[in-house]
């Protein structure tokens, strides 16, 4: 329970983590000199081979803190501040945010690929499977040209390693896939390059429930197989509680809880992270009544001067409406693993005692 | 027969996959649903419709080409009965045949391209006329939209890509003013201000389609000289089209722009080349191919008046003759053979489309 506030400021020493986020701001051009914040200063160190999830509301960044972090963003989306230290394969450390065009373009799947939601349609409608495989490779090309019959031999096992039979997929156009088909396509291509770190954004989003579980299983799986780390972005809790060692809440543009998949579920500070937590009816156990949580995020423009979440809290002190509470650190760990919470009452022991009633 | 009736699904929708219970698969049958052939057969079905269309305007106006002709005829001094036994003569056309047997003899005409004589221009074909005429007007309007088509979808593909840019701004204003004119007003405007007041080229010099002792063949003169010629009319069409090509190009670009693929295509760090041309490229123009049938067609209807401002003998100006000396074969004939070139340019597209967008067929 130390009130070490050391996160927002981490001085740039390599600490071993794979991507370290550093009060990046990222939002939307609105006007000529305007700019809405919709993920604001933003920190977090993603270390190899870990998982983590970012859950929360819609609306609340998580898909623009994902996009911002390869710089995909549409033509209106700027990230006006701070850093994404990424270390490549070859062990040099770059600042994604300031990487040139060719640099960037290189950077992208190679680095870093991403799965789109389940419903997108991540492929282009007039190109076969095999093209998007093809294209994939020949742009990751370093020198070497390899032929087209290897490159299909290889997508080929990539396909088997998502349980897709290549020789009817390869040839096939994305409209003859099913949802659950094409996205695990689009996982096999994401893997295609062996990137350190797959962003997920709403993987199973728009999927029946059995294609979700195999989607997840498969994940699961390949995960062992080709450690790479992982960040998903999720509002479905069970799948963060699965799939994720790590787990970070987001609720208007900014983190204000992270830490273990245990920390987050079993001992949340921050009264968001267990209102949405009581949200979701249990699997096992006692059914209790699921708690919704009235109201919805504030807008971007409008953010209360104090707690973002105050208007909502159920235990908002006077001191919430008119301080914002940083993000402090409860338990520390090394390797990214701290669990760190922004409320006031974080360290309240009358709100969190042991075995006390959610 | 019963069961087979049932087998065949409707010939619009086609979506019944190859191996949909109940599916025929007798050699003819395959071949009457074929995509390529059931186009074919509407192609032909609205030419056979506009045939009849002409068949009946022609006889439902007043006056037949035998009075039109023994009436020229009775100017020169002659005597009525005389006028229309030497017009009776000299045109292959029987008044007093009943309509079904003239609808028989006309369709059967049709279908050997043998659509009678002329009236006005004595000993020669209505299929000799229109042949001698009608490749200018194909030419110059083929090679215009070509150049228009591709000159719009790249403009437009930049001012989408650019958008909110000047670059897009000047270009879009250029594009409406441009939609805006009417293409003989741009004719106009060609010889008026080009040819006379700045002095760029000599309208005189350019009019007709070859000058003179030009012989047609496959020379390097020849096809020179035809280009020269047709250059005007190929101005006018361009800049007639080029303007609602850009405008709907950079419409369709900025929403494919927007598609899921584009971002995954980026993530994937595809280069910007191979982005633009296979993934927003192609797939903005896929909407656009059937408009390449329509733009044909508006340019067709609109040649006889631009062929008559920049005095290019195509067949609008043929067209505009069969109306004032009432030469209803010639007109017959051309209306139908006009109809024909859009209904195959729409065709064509159509044909295009399905090569183009997988999703289309089978």
């Amino acid at each position: 329970m130390s009130p070490v506030n050391d996160l927002p400021a981490t001085p740039d020493t390599d600490d071993g983590a794979l991507l370290s986020v550093r009060g990046i701001d990222v939002g939307y051009r609105t006007g000529r000199k305007s700019h809405v914040i919709a993920a604001h200063e933003v920190s977090f160190d993603l270390h190899p081979g870990q998982s983590m999830a970012l859950v929360g509301e819609s609306g609340c960044g998580k898909t623009t803190l994902g996009l911002g972090l390869l710089r995909l963003l549409p033509r209106t989306g700027v990230i006006p501040r701070g850093q994404i230290l990424f270390r490549r394969k070859d062990g040099v450390r770059v600042d994604v945010r300031t990487l040139e065009k060719e640099e960037l373009r290189r950077f992208r799947w190679n680095e870093a690929a991403m799965v789109f939601q389940g419903a997108m349609n991540a492929f282009n409608p007039v190109l076969r499977v095999q093209d998007h495989f093809l294209d994939t490779f020949r742009a990751h090309e370093n020198g070497r040209r390899r032929s087209r019959k290897e490159i299909l031999e290889h997508s080929a096992e990539l396909l088997e390693m998502v349980r897709l039979d290549p020789a009817r997929v390869l040839t096939a156009f994305p409209h003859e896939l099913s949802g659950g088909m094409r996205q695990r396509s689009l996982i096999a291509l994401a893997l295609a390059l062996k990137p350190q770190l797959l962003i997920l954004d709403e993987p199973t989003t728009a999927l029946d429930l059995l294609t979700q579980r195999s989607i997840v299983e498969r994940l699961t799986e390949l995960r062992e197989q080709l450690s790479f780390s992982m960040l998903f972005i999720t509002h479905d809790l069970g799948l963060a509680a699965e799939l994720a060692d790590r787990v970070g809440t987001m609720y208007a543009g900014r983190l204000i809880e992270t830490g273990t998949t245990r920390d987050i579920f079993h001992r949340a500070r921050h009264p968001y992270t267990s209102a949405l937590i009581d949200s979701v009816l249990p699997v096992v156990g006692d059914l209790r009544v699921p708690t919704p949580l009235p109201g919805g995020p504030p807008g971007l423009h409008t953010l209360p001067e104090g707690c973002p979440f105050a208007p909502r809290c159920a235990h908002a002190l006077t001191d919430c409406a008119t301080t914002r509470p940083a993000l402090d650190v409860l338990t520390p760990r090394d390797r990214g693993l701290s669990h760190t919470a922004a409320c006031l009452r974080s360290t309240d022991s009358e709100l969190h005692a042991e075995g006390a009633p959610r | 027969m019963a069961t087979e009736l049932a087998a065949v699904p409707p010939p619009d929708t086609g979506d019944t996959g190859p191996l949909a219970p109940g599916t025929s698969f007798s050699l003819p049958r395959r071949f009457w649903n074929d995509y390529v052939f059931v186009k074919v057969r509407k192609a032909v079905f609205v030419v056979f419709v506009v045939a009849n269309v002409t068949f009946f305007l022609g006889r439902a106006m007043p006056g037949d080409p035998i009075d039109v002709m023994a009436g020229r005829l009775t100017q020169g001094g002659m005597s009525m009965n005389e006028a229309r036994a030497i017009a009776m003569n000299s045109l292959a056309y029987d008044v007093d045949a009943p309509l079904y047997q003239q609808w028989w003899d006309f369709f059967v005409g049709l279908v050997t391209l043998d659509l009678g004589s002329t009236i006005n221009r004595p000993g020669l074909s209505v299929t000799e006329a229109i042949g001698a005429y009608l490749p200018w007007t194909l030419f110059s309007i083929g090679v215009g939209t070509l150049i228009a088509i591709t000159l719009g979808l790249t403009l437009g593909m930049i001012m989408a890509y650019r958008r909110n840019k000047a670059i897009d701004h000047v270009l879009s204003v250029l594009a409406s003013v441009l939609g805006a004119i009417p293409n003989y007003l741009i004719a106009m405007l060609l010889v008026v201000g080009g040819g006379m007041y700045l002095g760029w080229f000599n309208p005189i010099e350019l009019r007709g389609t070859l000058s003179p002792g030009v012989e047609s063949g496959f020379t390097l003169t020849f096809i020179g000289d035809a280009f020269y010629h047709a250059a005007l009319p190929i101005i006018t069409y361009v800049l007639a089209i080029i303007g609602t090509w850009m405008l709907v190009m950079k419409a369709s670009t900025t929403e494919v722009l927007g598609e899921d693929y584009v971002t995954v295509a980026r993530a994937r760090g595809l280069r910007d080349r191979r982005i633009a041309t296979a993934y927003v490229g192609r797939n903005a123009v896929l909407p656009l191919v059937a408009q390449i049938a329509i733009s044909f067609g508006t340019l067709v209807g609109g040649a006889i008046f631009v062929e008559q401002v920049l005095v290019y003998k195509g067949v609008g100006g043929l067209l505009l003759d069969a109306v004032n000396y009432r030469d209803y074969p010639l007109l017959q004939g051309l209306l139908i053979i006009i109809t024909s070139c859009v209904v195959i340019a729409n065709l064509v597209s159509d044909l295009l489309y399905s090569r183009l967008d997988p999703r289309i067929q089978k």
